[in-house]
């Protein structure tokens, strides 16, 4: 700051003489004041961007509130896409269920008969690349968890989609199906069936203090989605 | 203690004689903090070996990731996925998320931007022209967290917020190509710029404080983007049932898919006063972290969430997820201790292979007299 002092108070006899033109002579002396201003005010701007970004992620992270909500399309504006996060890992509460994803191929005959496959697990083949596998891959991880957790945040307990994106889920979780279903058995398929089970994660067992009640909530739910179309499978 | 008994002195009517040089003092005091401040934003690039330790994980992350997924490329990210180019170009339109691996369908393409992607990411580990590397390490990264928006986890979230960050930083300076060769450069007596007097040395004064500037808003934005992590990690768990009750990790260890090695989680999973001290610690370590940083407490808590972060990726198998973690956190180390890292890791390569280390130092910041200059 003192060598910025004594250049300012350099500069501005210098920028007097020059009458703010672009010709400046003084060399030895400091920074021509258009050159220390507009320094200043890009420091100025870098720290308020700075400071702005993250107050903006704060109200993006925290729970909505008086001020995200009133400023929630600014704030959008900003943070979505690339800053977009969500760190709620395993929060509220972790995932309490395990969920079995199969799926089952129907074939409809030049005559018109229709032949059904038997149910093809899905999620075994998933369970069974992690199992032993020190670095799994997302493929086993994350794929068909996922786009099953979008599927029911898009579509909720009903089947029937109400909206583009859910739409595009629909397709994304029959596309996964089609493709593990080609590539574990072949054949040829017109359409598909995917079935959920979902079953709870048993509470602890009654050791010290443990509720054993819980046994009633650990019964499986069993989910039948919708037959759908499959165009690009069955080829081979 | 001056300022507690000049306080009660407002300015009232009579000569204020006797405050007036305190209240002098104190604006005084208050211009020096402001003057130290502006000090070290513009003219301090602070934390530069932790900088450059954000480049060399996230960049190995990225690297190894790229790598681990090479036999599911196309199935992530490729033309042949489920989610197919058609539904993320649908997608990009509603999300205003961008990609270059969806510019074409071509088979060919995506394969070399595959390519490009792992030579990125191990030209920016390696800092080499890190500032150019950087901008494309984050055009890689979004890129590919954009195609396959549905298959990331916490970890690829904070690896595309961490690698947009970097670009602003100078993550070059410290352990890295770059910074071997403007040593070699000075050794060698070679003064770059610096020639032209005048405006041309003005603007790159001009230009050095405005690289420092951003590099420190980097820096403070990256460290507060981890506290927020932090801290909202914690802070929902604290409303969860299960977290509060000490069985939420009954739970975790019990999800398939999280599962890489069921005897062990088995095991983990019969103590339950284990879990429930693991599972509150957790939740206090978590929500503890942006508070402790400014002390020493902070050195034990980091240590408690590196064993966090190391039993997370071998017990869920999820390694790159704590990879990522675990960089985060590391931001927060002095940069001594970057320093004594370093020597130490100098040290034992000298020890190792007296010849051979002539050969590896590369990348480590090697003795400058060993490196005979090249040709100048």
């Amino acid at each position: 700051m003192n060598v910025k002092e004594s250049q300012r108070t350099d500069a501005e006899p210098a920028a007097q003489d020059g009458g703010g033109g672009p010709r400046m002579t003084h060399d030895i002396s400091g920074p021509p004041r258009l050159l220390t201003a507009g320094t200043g005010a890009a420091v100025a701007l870098c720290l308020a961007v700075a400071l702005a970004h993250v107050l903006l992620v704060f109200l993006h992270v925290a729970p909505p509130n008086a001020i995200s909500k009133a400023y929630s399309r600014q704030i959008d504006a900003w943070v979505r896409p690339v800053f977009e996060q969500n760190w709620r890992l395993f929060a509220p509460n972790p995932q309490w269920v395990n969920r079995q994803i199969s799926a089952r191929t129907k074939r409809t005959a030049p005559d018109g008969t229709t032949r059904v496959s038997g149910w093809i697990d899905l999620t075994v083949r998933d369970n069974s690349a992690v199992k032993h596998n020190v670095f799994p891959s997302h493929t086993a991880q994350n794929m068909l968890r996922q786009a099953w957790n979008a599927y029911l945040k898009t579509h909720g307990g009903n089947d029937e989609p109400r909206s583009h994106r859910a739409v595009m889920i629909e397709k994304y979780l029959r596309n996964i199906a089609a493709d593990r279903v080609a590539a574990q058995r072949g054949g040829t398929f017109d359409s598909i069936q995917l079935r959920v089970i979902t079953q709870p994660i048993p509470a602890p067992r009654a050791a010290g203090g443990f509720r054993p009640a819980a046994a009633a909530s650990t019964r499986a739910e069993t989910r039948y989605l919708p037959w759908w179309k499959v165009s690009s499978h069955g080829t081979d | 203690m001056e300022r507690t008994e000049q306080a009660p002195v407002p300015a009232p009517t009579p000569p204020p004689r006797t405050t007036e040089p305190a209240a002098v003092r104190m604006s005084q005091r208050v211009l020096d903090q402001v003057h130290a401040f502006l000090v070290l934003l513009t003219e301090r690039p602070v934390s530069l070996y932790a900088a450059a330790m954000l480049r060399i994980g996230y960049g190995l992350l990225y690297l190894v990731f790229l790598l681990r997924e090479f036999p599911h490329r196309d199935e992530i990210w490729g033309p042949g996925s489920p989610w197919t180019p058609a539904l993320a170009r649908q997608m990009f339109d509603q999300s205003g998320w961008v990609s270059v691996l969806t510019l074409s369908d071509s088979r060919v393409y995506f394969e070399v931007c595959y390519a490009v992607a792992l030579v990125t990411c191990a030209l920016f580990l390696l800092g080499w022209r890190t500032r150019a590397m950087s901008v494309l390490f984050a055009v890689v990264v979004v890129s590919f967290h954009a195609r396959a928006i549905f298959m990331a986890d916490g970890g690829d979230n904070l690896m595309v917020l961490m690698a947009v960050y970097l670009v602003f930083t100078a993550c070059g300076r410290r352990w890295s190509l770059d910074a071997r060769r403007t040593r070699l450069q000075a050794s060698a007596g070679k003064t770059a710029g610096r020639l032209g007097g005048g405006l041309r040395h003005q603007l790159d004064d001009a230009r050095i404080i405005l690289i420092t500037v951003l590099h420190n808003c980097g820096m403070f934005v990256i460290a507060a983007q981890v506290c927020f992590l932090y801290g909202c990690a914690g802070l929902y768990k604290v409303q969860g049932v299960k977290w509060g009750d000490g069985t939420a990790l009954h739970y975790i260890l019990n999800i398939d898919l999280f599962r890489p090695w069921p005897e062990l989680s088995q095991m983990i999973d019969g103590h339950h006063v284990l879990i429930a001290v693991v599972g509150y610690l957790t939740v206090l370590v978590q929500v503890a972290f942006p508070f402790v940083l400014f002390g020493r407490l902070k050195y034990p808590v980091l240590v408690l969430l590196l064993g966090m972060h190391v039993n997370i990726a071998v017990v869920m198998g999820l390694p790159i997820f704590s990879g990522a973690m675990i960089v985060a956190d590391a931001v927060f180390l002095p940069d001594r201790f970057y320093r004594a890292v370093g020597r130490l890791w100098r040290r034992t390569v000298q020890r190792t292979g007296g010849t051979a280390a002539g050969a590896s130092s590369g990348t480590a910041p090697a003795a400058v007299p060993s490196q005979p200059r090249p040709a100048s």
